[in-house]
């Protein structure tokens, strides 16, 4: 919310870039604008100019507040008596006006940590997958109840969350797991988040957890299968049809567990992945083919792939097809 | 084995998109190619030396390897161990008929009679 218009448009435009279009931006120019958007849509961050027209910047806070939201107050200036009055009053945070490209990069940053949002990569589809598996993640772990509606152009489906547990997601003629794991595939949508209806059925029991690692399961599976099997784009390695996952380990660069499917020895395999990641550190300095991006092993039945990245350690096994 | 594959051993750098090729022998010798300057045969018998070991703890993992790839953003370096303990080592460029042929390559290695 700012009294200058042509602030607002640019901020706005700004920060939708910045997200790759993954936000949604009210603005308003009055209070009376920002009140009624606050009650009407479910917003999650509130930008005040620190001088509302007619009102303390204290007073409009007190307003505002909600458990969900998050409030930041902006000045040109800031002294520690506006600061102090605005974290008094409820704000989360007090930041200066960015005059430049990447002070404006900065306050996004700033807003993305005050959300726990991931600051989005240049990868458009990660960005908007991060964005909806976050904001579902928030949603349940807030216990809320809402509907999550994706779109591109036309309204494709929809994910409801009841008191903090996904109950019903619907995309097309699909319900359930298959619908849900859909929604979040999709590459290059948009979502809104409304108001809690009771859905016409539900059709899921599992837990938001189980829900959300299973996508990023598919997700990592997916990937590898693009270099186990089928058409590896040019280079060939794998010729044959994709196989049925047998075993997936995904770790932290730390080397922490975050996901594993039927990984009998969780720890020998991130030894191997640590010995692996080594080996490539010292190939890499004396082969110049550029970065490692995976090792393939043919295995008797099938073929395994370990991705030593800096970021995550990932171990797949893939048996292949059985011939018919 | 030996004059059959000293024969294809020496046909492999005809292959569009091979850069090096070397094969160690079970008694430690090796001999090499390399069509690169980026990439001298002395450098072939360093990686055959560091992977000859590779494969058994992988076998300890229960992963008994036929070959190994490691995928490069500009190259692929592809070992291929026999029971035998002989080992080969490929290095092709992406994206290019030795890439393409990398299965098929090893599958004939690996069917060479031992003796």
């Amino acid at each position: 919310m700012d009294a200058d218009r042509d602030y607002l448009a640019a901020a706005g435009d700004a920060f939708v870039w910045l997200s790759e279009n993954a936000w949604q931006i009210h603005t308003a120019t009055e209070v009376a604008q920002a009140l009624a958007a606050v009650e009407t849509a479910k917003i999650q961050l509130a930008v005040l100019d620190v001088k509302p027209a007619g009102i303390g910047i204290a007073e409009l806070i007190r307003r505002l507040r909600q458990p969900q939201l998050k409030i930041v107050v902006m000045a040109g200036t800031v002294t520690e008596e506006m600061r102090a009055a605005s974290l008094a009053a409820g704000a989360d945070l007090v930041l200066e006006k960015p005059v430049s490209p990447e002070g404006l990069k900065a306050v996004f940053q700033n807003f993305c940590e005050l959300l726990g949002w991931a600051v989005p990569s240049p990868n458009l589809e990660t960005l908007r997958n991060v964005g909806i598996t976050d904001l579902i993640q928030m949603e349940c772990q807030a216990g809320n109840s809402s509907v999550l509606e994706i779109f591109r152009e036309h309204s494709l489906g929809r994910i409801y969350i009841e008191q903090g547990q996904i109950i019903h997601a619907v995309c097309g003629e699909l319900a359930g797991e298959t619908a849900f794991q859909k929604l979040l595939g999709i590459a290059g949508g948009t979502f809104e988040l409304r108001d809690f209806e009771l859905p016409p059925e539900r059709t899921l029991n599992r837990t938001w957890e189980y829900l959300l690692a299973e996508v990023g399961r598919q997700r990592e599976l997916s990937d590898l299968r693009g270099h186990t099997g089928g058409m590896v784009s040019g280079d060939a390695v794998s010729t044959e049809p994709a196989g049925s996952a047998a075993e997936l380990l995904i770790c932290a660069g730390t080397g922490e567990a975050l996901y594993q499917w039927q990984c009998a020895d969780a720890a020998a395999r991130l030894k191997l992945l640590q010995n692996i990641a080594h080996r490539a550190e010292a190939l890499i300095l004396e082969i110049q083919l550029g970065k490692l991006d995976r090792l393939e092993i043919q295995l008797p039945d099938g073929r395994a792939v370990l991705q030593p990245r800096a970021d995550r350690l990932i171990f797949a096994r893939i048996t292949a097809p059985v011939a018919k | 084995m030996k004059k059959d594959f000293k024969t294809w051993f020496a046909s492999l750098p005809a292959v569009p998109g091979v850069i090096a090729s070397g094969v160690r022998q079970p008694n430690g010798k090796w001999g090499g190619f390399s069509d690169e300057k980026n990439f001298p045969v002395e450098k072939i018998e360093s990686l055959l030396k560091q992977f000859a070991d590779l494969h058994e703890p992988l076998a300890a993992a229960e992963l008994p390897a036929r070959w190994t790839t490691w995928v490069f953003e500009y190259g692929q370096l592809r070992f291929v161990p026999r029971p035998d303990q002989w080992l080969l080592l490929l290095v092709v460029s992406p994206e290019t008929e030795a890439a393409q042929s990398l299965d098929r390559l090893s599958e004939i290695f690996l069917a060479f009679p031992v003796k």
